[in-house]
């Protein structure tokens, strides 16, 4: 299997500079959780739900500034295949531990001291850029729950095949290829987030983060029209409460 | 610059709303600040380059410039400009009318969630103990707060003052706060409250409602005392008058009431006022208190601010559904909400 034709299309028929359908939602479970989220880039589906910021346990408090607690939860259906998830998975620990560094620069912590946010990422379905995904989530559910950011945080993967750059790479791609995952703040070229499990051609990285960049402009735009979307509605609504009380 | 080629869902008329094409979304978002003057605003983005404006809540300052930290609606009172979100949490107010729950029994305090970023203190000086109002609290107060309020227990209060962090300090110091029971608890966002004079009303069909300013409400059976003490709100003269006197019938035989002597009667009800058991409550007034439970679910369903009369009017639409159980179906939820809203708007 070719995983770039010579017409220059991919395995799932996208160019190399297309992004996978991305269509998010906020605001999904408005009693349950302060904010809530649910993305889905291609086939990798994720909700996030957001409690907080409340009252921390004792040792979780923290006078200077808020604490963030963000767990990643892996549901065993996500894959093709079937898998039993324990409980302590390193690959899945370390991207929480990834995730947390990551919004701790951009949540505006101390703003809330004494107070806890804790964020659950569930995976519905994974399909390749997963970390990616689950950051998308996270974000669009803190700005749901009200909560202050410097900004959004908008994460895609890119990879490299055969001196070709692949946006937004599929779990196909992602197997086969040596890829990156970034994450950037807001429209600027500000990167606060970058994994990459595998090995990348150093000459080729420059180039590569300048495509991944864009797709995550690309993405914010995307973000923030739903969000935008969101608060038009609730104004009518808001309108509709101070109405009745003149 | 690279360019990035992107999908979106494709336009389908059976499905929501909300799934709109692109063009149809910017045309939207062109249009939208100049129908309604409040605009919305974004995380991280740029709001003004004047130096001359104050920064309030939800906004941040880097570089001499102004940006918006939260997702919400601008607004500016004199120079001071702030961002108001448009969900977030429950932030208390010097007084507030808060339903809350004890979580916590510290040193002669409690810990109460009322619903806001930090649990509010209600210290042990600021209720009212059993043997009067003028009663001094001693060391043995402090050791028996668990007789007064324990972990779990639901109580009304006032917002007293907010400390330096924002979290707030209770007080039961009136007759109208303090423990709840006899009733049913329903949690509704706080940003669907409006402020009021009065936050406790009575409702035909004898119930009590208290709406939390905090979003938390009290739905319960109105009690005897309640009857005497406190005016009637409600507009609705005729039905009210009818279930007041039929309430008053059911409750004016109170056995060994004339039998306690003047001296003991406060403490004989400050006792009470702390009591866990509930009164015998007919199954017809829980079928009520359900069912009021319901429409107040119904009216955050639809995002309708909550307000006494809305409720009312929600109950009446309700009374077409039998069961009170079925309105939890989110179609009838739906339309009952419309029922209220059309009500209104035929009022005027």
């Amino acid at each position: 299997m070719e995983l770039y034709s010579p017409e220059g299309l991919r395995v799932d028929g996208r160019r190399w500079n297309e992004l996978r359908r991305f269509y998010c939602r906020i605001n999904t479970h408005p009693i349950v959780a302060d904010g809530s989220a649910y993305v889905e880039a291609g086939n990798t589906k994720i909700v996030c739900l957001l409690n907080g910021p409340h009252e921390p346990t004792r040792s979780q408090m923290n006078t200077q500034k808020g604490s963030l607690d963000i767990k990643l939860h892996v549901s065993p259906f996500s894959t093709t295949e079937r898998r039993k998830v324990t409980r302590n998975d390193r690959r899945i620990q370390e991207l929480s531990t990834i995730l947390k560094n990551t919004f701790e620069q951009v949540v505006i912590l101390k703003n809330y001291p004494r107070t806890i946010i804790e964020v659950n990422v569930r995976v519905l379905a994974q399909d390749g850029g997963l970390l990616a995904a689950c950051c998308n989530a996270i974000t669009l559910a803190l700005v749901d729950a009200g909560i202050a950011l410097y900004d959004y945080i908008s994460a895609v993967s890119a990879g490299v095949f055969d001196n070709q750059i692949l946006l937004d790479l599929n779990r196909l791609e992602e197997q086969d290829l040596s890829s990156v995952t970034i994450g950037v703040v807001g429209k600027t070229k500000k990167l606060s987030l970058v994994l990459s499990e595998t090995r990348l051609p150093q000459d080729r990285l420059a180039k590569v983060f300048e495509v991944a960049v864009n797709g995550c402009h690309q993405l914010k735009d995307q973000m923030d029209a739903q969000v935008a979307k969101k608060g038009r509605e609730k104004a009518i609504t808001e309108e509709l409460k101070t109405n009745w009380v003149q | 610059m690279t360019e990035i080629i992107s999908i979106r869902k494709p336009l389908n008329p059976n499905a929501d709303s909300d799934v709109e094409s692109s063009d149809e979304e910017m045309l939207e978002a062109s249009l939208a600040p100049k129908n309604n003057n409040q605009s919305i605003v974004t995380p991280g983005e740029l709001i003004t380059e004047d130096p001359i404006w104050m920064r309030g809540h939800g906004t941040y300052y880097l570089n001499e410039k102004t940006y918006s930290s939260v997702a919400g609606t601008i607004s500016k009172v004199n120079k001071l400009l702030s961002v108001v979100p448009l969900r977030g949490r429950y932030q208390p107010e010097t007084g507030d009318h808060v339903v809350g729950r004890i979580t916590e029994v510290g040193p002669k305090r409690w810990k109460v969630d009322i619903g806001a970023r930090q649990d509010a203190a209600l210290m042990l000086g600021s209720v009212n103990l059993p043997g009067g109002v003028l009663r001094r609290k001693s060391e043995s107060d402090e050791l028996q707060m668990r007789n007064f309020l324990k972990e779990g227990d639901l109580l009304n209060a006032e917002v007293q003052s907010i400390f330096q962090d924002g979290s707030a300090s209770l007080h039961t110091r009136s007759l109208k706060y303090g423990k709840l029971r006899n009733g049913y608890f329903v949690k509704v966002p706080s940003s669907l409250i409006i402020r009021q004079k009065n936050h406790l009303h009575e409702l035909p069909g004898s119930i009590t409602i208290i709406i939390g300013v905090n979003g938390y409400i009290w739905i319960s059976k109105t009690l005897y005392q309640h009857q005497k003490s406190l005016p009637s709100t409600t507009g609705n003269n005729a039905l009210d008058s009818t279930v007041s006197s039929a309430a008053a019938k059911s409750n004016s035989y109170t056995p060994g009431q004339g039998s306690v002597s003047i001296t003991r009667l406060e403490e004989e009800s400050s006792w009470e006022i702390y009591s866990d058991k509930n009164e015998p409550i007919s199954v017809a007034t829980k079928d009520t208190i359900a069912r009021y439970a319901n429409c107040v679910k119904a009216l955050a369903k639809c995002d309708i601010g909550i307000t006494e009369t809305r409720i009312i009017a929600a109950y009446e639409a309700s009374m077409v559904y039998e069961n009170a159980g079925l309105l939890l179906d989110e179609e009838t939820m739906k339309s009952i909400g419309e029922d209220v809203l059309n009500r209104e708007r035929m009022r005027g």
